[in-house]
Order: structure tokens, then C-alpha cells, then sequence
């Protein structure tokens, strides 16, 4: 079955429509979503509407749990002093004008979708604000895909897609059985782990690969291919529609260049302790 | 440089001077005191295991206290957390346990624990009560291999001292291989094996958890070398100075 | 004063005068003065020169005849002129003086080629029309103290024009860790030139001594620049923060040579 992945999708709905069109063109039987579907955009009732409209089985992003929750991404979770008070200003006009009944759908979405041995989530299974970043240790990535028992981990949240198949995965553990010495160890834990992989869908309203193109991902569950999708759209409609709507500007400018400007933790495995 | 690392005191203040005179007896001077977490508990008095902690006696090393599981849930009950009414406390102890320990530490204590560190990084080590993961991050000989691994990765640490099981325990950790291969909008990377050199996890003990048996770790970092004590006190003493023996504890 | 000798250098912006003038008082042997005519209360260069050269004399325009009339000691007087300031126009108390115009090498017939004696190939910078000339904003950032990241955002956003087409900036500005560098950016030469003069740290407050920002171009919202430079500039509590730790890092290594 040929599957369609989209995430990130920040009240853009020009955005949303292009990728669902090119999704019809590909002929994908089914769409997931990993989430983020308000926040920077100008449209978020309009995207939430038309995930819910289509049945798109969706997990909760970080924007969607902060516009539900009240903001609750710590300063630790922002790139710069900037990017933090231009995050609230954003945060700030989407929880005025979303609209009660979406607003509970975003509150009873689920961090995770499973199917069969996919797994669907927004940032990573610990977290919807952690990054797996495609630079983040092989072994720490594999950990989050063991932790939740599947083949192959989706994941959205950095808006720059990519695959990354970890493969030949070994690790001893061995007790040290004389105290103090060195000499004496007993190997308990023999671990091997077969192909896994972590497919980030990228984003399909705030894209931060250098242009301003939508992506999203499309996966064969039969031949286990992946293909990642780059679709053009008229962008600048968005960017007249965040200017029209009392957003920051600097939004409009930044989305017409692919340079989104979400949250980015210095490390990103960070995981805030609040 | 010899390190004496302990957790768990749990406000058994005997439990912790039994302890600290172990520490003097030793032929190594000890040079720096590392206690990661868990001093307050429900093991008797938590104001005096408070007070023996932040006004060390003429000639004590002052200790380096980090926050564990017990401390949260003081910050929990005052408030000083995210979360509120300590959930955890109130499953694991029940509400008797919840009021003895409201109880047993003022907030002006509390407000003193919240200023303390998380953990510390020394040399290339991490020393904290659960793992950067979480305070309540419980690690063993028996955890995942993954799991531990991936505590480590996160702890940027070649060993990692830990309290939250209460076990003592010397664990390596080998990475040996792992291909990891990224394809990106720009197309496929050169394949990379991720493998590295073997690091270890080390349970530090509990000095309080067990009426009568105290266990701690000393640590040498010169020679890089983990040795775990055992203090015999009170009225479980036995008959032979037991502060030289020890032994290598494992769950069950 | 006789012994004096005064060197005038023009150009248009973003060509090298300041750059030309900064190398010869690094190879220099006697005493200099540099004097800016810029037109302008805040300048950053003026500021430049005197972080990177701390025994040249600084003076601005207006006071120029007086200024030359106190020299004690034979000096080198370089004279950098904005290029928004007419050269013909320029006073200099009828003394003599070697013109030197730094020009983009393409550019070969000019009002600055038939007044200089000694033209200097510059950057290819574009020469604009009178009725196209840019306009120069600019902000004094004394006391301000940078987020780095935040610079970072607000560098790349302004050259990249979201604040109306920039020319050229340049900027002296001071980051948490008490160190003071200068920014320096023209239209169509790679990226942007970092300099760090050699001044001491600043690790006590907000920082006494002179920064600001200078944007060449046209269109530009002065008042959102400002805004965005305000919202990347740390709070009291903020820079205290980030100073007891730059201090406690610093007290066990040797403190940072003081000129």
C-alpha cells in the first residue's frame, strides 16, 4: 500500500491543498499527519477543518498541545531571544482566533499513530519538542524507534525531510563482577537489531530546506521505498494573507524563502524539564 | 583524585554518619563528596539530614548535592514544579506518605533544594540521580542495552554515576557498530558506522534505603577504577569491622 | 604643524575608504589623526578606528580647523569623506592635501576622478545616480548587549533585505561574553566581514563605551529595524546572568590583555 506522510502544516492552506492535489497525482490510498497543523500560518481553523474533514489520522504536535495547554514550549526550546517573542506573538494570535470546537480537536489528538509496524509521531516518541535531527546520534535515534516497537519511526517537527536507515546495530553489556577490578566481566546483554528506519516528512506550510516549496514523504509499505516530495505552490498568497491578518511580517518574508522559523534547541535532544 | 559518591540517604541521618566515617577511615583521602539525591525520604529525619548536609563540621569535606526522586516531590507539593500534589509520591507512598513528608520538610528547605544542581559533569563523567532523561530515570545491570546506551549518549559522559535503583553496579557499555545511512532533498550520503568505544554506567548505591546497611561508591580517577562499600551500623552491626569488605550487589 | 601632512579619501560607499585608511595607520610610525565627515552625530567607524587604534586621535568634522590648529607633534591627518558629502565642497582651512579616491576598478570616469591625485582600485561596488541615492539610517546601541543567535537572525535578515534593500551596514556590537565585534556588510561582496578590535572584555553591567548600527539603503523601515534589534538585545537580568558565568569561567585563565 502506498502511504502519504505530511506534517508541519502551520495554518497554510495553500500549502495544504497543493500537497493533497500532488498526493491525488501520486495515487497514495492513505495520508497520515504528525501534527503542527496551527502556529505562523494565517489559516488555522481552515487546515484543522480540512484534516478533519478527510479523516486524516493525526498526532498532536507541539503547537497544537501549546494552543490547547497555553504555551508550555520552554525558552530552552527556542533558537534565539528572537525567534522566542516572534513564537508568542504567533502564539498569541492563534489562540485568539482559533475557533472553541477545533481547539478540542487539537486537545484529543494522540501523540502517537501506530500502524502495523509504522509509528506516527510528531517531534520523537519522548517528546513533541524533541528533534531527530538526521545529525543526532545513530544510537540515540535507534533507541527512539526500539521504544516504541517499530519498523519505522515518522517523525515531522524540523521541517527539512529526510530517510535514514540504521542498519548492523550491536551493543554488549557485561558486569563487572570483582569489585574494583577490571579483569573479571560477565556479558548479560548480547543486542542486535535488525533495519530500522526514521523518515521525516518535512513540512508542508513552513518548509526550512532553502526554498519555498511544500514537502511531505510517500512510503510503499510493500517494496519499503520512500519517495520525498517537493511540491511548489502559490506561496505568495500566504505571505499577503499573514501580512492581511496582523501577523508579523517578517513571517511573509521568511516563508518566501524557506527559512521557517520554528523553534530549534541548541540540543536537540533536550528534553525541558518542566 | 579518590571520590566518595553516595545517594539515597532518605533522611536516615545515622545511616549518613555511619557513612561519613567510613569516608574519614579510608586510606585514601577523599577529595571531593558527591551525594545525588534522595537525601530526604521517609527513613527518619529529614531537618537533620538537611541541616548535617548544608553545615558540614570542622574539617568535613562540604558536600556536592544534586536533586533526586524525593526532592521533586517536595517541589511538587510546594509547587515549585510542573506538576502539583506530587502523583508520584501519592501512588508510591499513599497519602500517609504524602503528609509525613509535607511535614518533615519546611519550605524554607525546600526552597534551598530547588536552588541545588540537577547533576554534574566532572572530567568525563556525569554524576546525577536518574539520567538527563529524568529525575526518576531508574537504570540497572538489567536495563535495555539500547536504553543504556542511549542514557549515556545523552549524558556526553564516559561514565555515568547513578542512585535511582539503589543498587551497586559497574556496567560497560560497548557500542560496537551500527550503519546508519541519511538521504536528504539533496540525495544519499555515504553510509556511517556510528560504532564507539565502551563506556559504563555505575549504580552508586544507597546509603539509607535498607535499616542497618548502608552501600556507597569510591571512585579514582587517576585510575579510573569504581569500588563499592558497604557500612554495617546500628543495631545490624556485626562483629568485624565490616568498612574494608564489600562486595558487588545485584538486583534480586 | 608645518610638518603635517593631510591625506583625503573619498569614494562611494561601501568601496574600502575606511578599510584603506585602517591599513595605512597599521603600518604607520607617526603620530595620526583620523577625522570622519560623514554628516552624521553616530559614526561607526569613527568608533572603529579608535577600538583598533587606540593612539590615533579621533576628530569629527566640525571641529576640523581647531583641531589641526592644536597638533603638537608632526601627524598624519586622514580625512575620510561619506559619500553622500560633496568632495568640492570640503573645508580644510586652505591647507595642502593629497586626495585619494578609492574607486570600484570598472568605474573610470567620475567626479572623484578629476578631483583626486591618486586613485585606488576598491570593491566593485555599484555607483548610484544622484536622484537614486540611498539614505543612511542609523542607531546607537550604547548599553545594548546581544543575544548571539538573535544577531545572527537579524544580520541575515537585514542584508537579505526584510527591512527595504540594504547597501551596506556596518555595526559595532557587544555580546554576553563581554566581547565587542564589528560587523561589516556591502551589496554583492560574499557574506559578512566580522572584526574584533582589541578592547577589553566588558563583564561589569551594561557596557559604557560606543556601539551602533549604520544601514545604507533604500526603503527601510528605521522603525522595525529598531524593534527587531531591541527584541535581540538582552535584559538587565539577562546580561547579569550571562556575566557571572563569563567571570567565574574566566577567573582560574589569564583575563584578556588590556590595551
Amino acid at each position: 500500500m502506498k502511504i502519504a506522510v505530511i506534517s508541519c502544516i502551520h495554518g497554510n492552506t495553500e500549502a495544504l491543498d497543493a500537497v493533497l492535489s500532488d498526493i491525488d497525482a501520486q495515487n497514495a490510498e492513505k495520508i497520515y499527519c504528525l501534527g503542527d497543523l496551527v502556529g505562523y500560518g494565517p489559516h488555522p481553523n481552515e487546515v484543522v477543518n480540512r484534516i478533519r474533514s478527510l479523516d486524516i489520522p493525526t498526532c498532536q504536535g507541539c503547537w497544537d498541545e501549546d494552543i490547547v495547554d497555553g504555551l508550555n514550549a520552554c525558552d530552552c526550546s527556542y533558537p534565539s531571544q528572537l525567534a522566542e517573542k516572534r513564537g508568542k506573538l504567533a502564539h498569541e494570535w492563534t489562540d485568539r482566533v482559533i475557533e472553541p470546537d477545533v481547539r478540542e480537536y487539537l486537545a484529543a489528538l494522540p501523540m502517537t499513530v501506530r500502524e502495523d509496524n509504522l509509528c506516527f509521531v510528531h517531534g520523537s516518541p519522548n517528546s513533541q519538542h524533541e528533534y531527530l535531527l538526521p545529525s543526532m546520534d545513530g544510537f540515540a535515534a535507534l533507541e527512539r524507534v526500539l521504544s516504541v516497537e517499530a519498523d519505522v519511526l515518522f517523525c515531522g517537527h524540523t521541517h527539512v525531510p529526510y530517510v535514514r536507515e540504521l542498519d548492523n546495530g550491536s551493543i554488549t553489556v557485561s558486569l563487572q563482577q570483582s569489585n574494583g577490578g577490571s579483569g573479571e566481566a560477565k556479558v548479560t546483554q548480547q543486542f542486535a537489531a535488525p533495519l530500522k528506519k526514521i523518515i521525516n516528512a518535512g513540512s508542508v506550510g513552513e518548509p526550512r530546506h532553502g526554498r519555498p516549496n511544500a514537502t511531505y514523504v510517500l512510503y510503499d509499505t510493500d517494496t519499503q521505498q520512500t519517495t520525498m516530495r517537493e511540491v511548489p505552490y502559490e506561496f505568495t498568497k500566504t505571505c499577503m494573507a499573514i501580512l492581511e491578518s496582523g501577523l508579523p511580517p517578517i513571517f511573509a518574508w521568511r516563508l518566501a524563502r524557506g527559512m521557517e522559523f520554528a523553534e530549534r534547541a541548541d540540543d536537540p535532544s533536550h528534553v525541558c524539564q518542566r | 583524585m579518590h571520590w566518595a559518591i553516595l545517594s539515597g540517604i532518605e533522611g536516615n541521618v545515622e545511616a549518613y554518619e555511619a557513612v561519613l566515617k567510613d569516608i574519614q577511615r579510608q586510606k585514601q583521602q577523599v577529595a571531593v563528596l558527591f551525594v545525588l539525591g534522595d537525601f530526604v525520604g521517609l527513613k527518619g529525619d529529614n531537618q537533620a539530614t538537611i541541616e548535617r548536609l548544608r553545615s558540614p563540621r570542622p574539617g568535613e569535606l562540604p558536600p556536592q548535592v544534586c536533586v533526586g526522586w524525593w526532592e521533586e516531590q517536595c517541589f511538587s507539593l510546594h509547587g515549585l514544579s510542573g506538576s502539583l500534589d506530587a502523583p508520584e509520591l501519592m501512588e508510591q507512598e499513599g497519602g500517609e506518605g504524602v503528609r509525613a513528608l509535607w511535614n518533615s520538610v519546611p519550605r524554607e528547605a525546600v526552597l534551598w533544594m530547588r536552588s541545588l544542581h540537577f547533576g554534574f559533569h566532572e572530567l568525563d563523567c556525569l554524576l546525577i540521580h536518574g539520567s538527563t532523561l529524568s529525575y526518576a530515570d531508574e537504570l540497572t545491570p538489567e536495563t535495555p542495552a539500547i536504553q543504556l546506551c542511549d542514557r549515556l549518549i545523552r549524558a556526553d559522559a564516559n561514565r555515568l554515576f547513578c542512585g535511582r535503583s539503589g543498587l551497586t553496579f559497574e556496567c560497560e557499555v560497548f557500542p560496537h557498530q551500527l550503519t546508519s545511512s541519511v538521504t536528504t532533498l539533496d540525495g544519499a550520503q555515504e553510509p556511517v558506522d556510528q560504532g564507539k568505544t565502551s563506556r559504563r554506567v555505575v549504580g552508586v548505591g544507597s546509603v539509607g534505603r535498607t535499616q542497618g546497611l548502608a552501600t556507597y561508591t569510591m571512585y579514582h580517577s587517576g585510575s579510573d577504577r569504581v569500588t563499592f562499600k558497604t557500612v554495617r551500623y546500628g543495631q545490624a552491626k556485626g562483629f568485624a569491622p565490616t568498612s574494608a569488605r564489600s562486595s558487588v550487589k545485584s538486583r534480586k | 604643524m608645518s610638518d603635517s601632512s593631510i591625506v583625503v579619501v573619498a569614494g562611494p560607499s561601501g568601496s574600502g575608504k575606511t578599510a584603506w585608511i585602517a591599513q595605512r595607520l597599521a603600518e604607520a610610525t607617526q603620530p595620526a589623526l583620523y577625522v570622519s565627515v560623514d554628516g552624521e552625530a553616530i559614526s561607526v567607524e569613527l568608533a572603529y578606528i579608535g577600538y583598533r587604534f587606540p593612539k590615533v586621535r579621533l576628530a569629527n568634522a566640525r571641529a576640523l580647523p581647531q583641531v589641526f590648529d592644536e597638533l603638537a607633534e608632526p601627524t598624519v591627518i586622514y580625512v575620510e569623506v561619506g559619500f553622500s558629502e560633496d568632495v568640492q565642497e570640503l573645508s580644510l582651512g586652505g591647507l595642502p592635501s593629497h586626495r585619494v579616491a578609492v574607486l570600484p576598478p570598472s568605474l573610470h570616469h567620475s567626479a572623484w576622478h578629476d578631483w583626486a591625485d591618486e586613485i585606488v582600485a576598491g570593491n566593485e561596488v555599484a555607483i548610484f545616480e544622484p536622484h537614486k541615492m540611498p539614505e543612511v539610517w542609523t542607531m546607537s546601541l550604547a548599553g545594548q548587549v546581544f543575544d548571539a543567535p538573535s544577531l545572527d537572525d537579524i544580520s541575515i535578515e537585514l542584508t537579505g533585505g526584510a527591512y527595504g534593500k540594504v547597501h551596506r551596514m556596518k555595526a559595532l556590537v557587544e555580546l554576553p561574553d563581554g566581547r565587542l565585534f564589528y560587523l561589516d556588510f556591502v551589496d554583492g561582496m560574499p557574506g559578512i566581514e566580522y572584526g574584533e578590535p582589541r578592547v577589553p572584555q566588558w563583564l561589569e553591567g551594561r557596557p559604557q563605551r560606543f556601539s551602533g548600527i549604520e544601514v545604507v539603503g533604500w526603503n527601510l523601515e528605521g522603525d522595525t529595524i529598531a524593534r527587531t534589534i531591541r527584541d535581540g538585545c538582552l535584559s538587565n537580568e539577562a546580561i547579569a546572568h550571562y556575566q557571572l558565568q563569563y567571570k567565574s569561567q574566566s577567573s582560574s585563565s589569564v583575563p584578556q590583555a588590556a590595551q
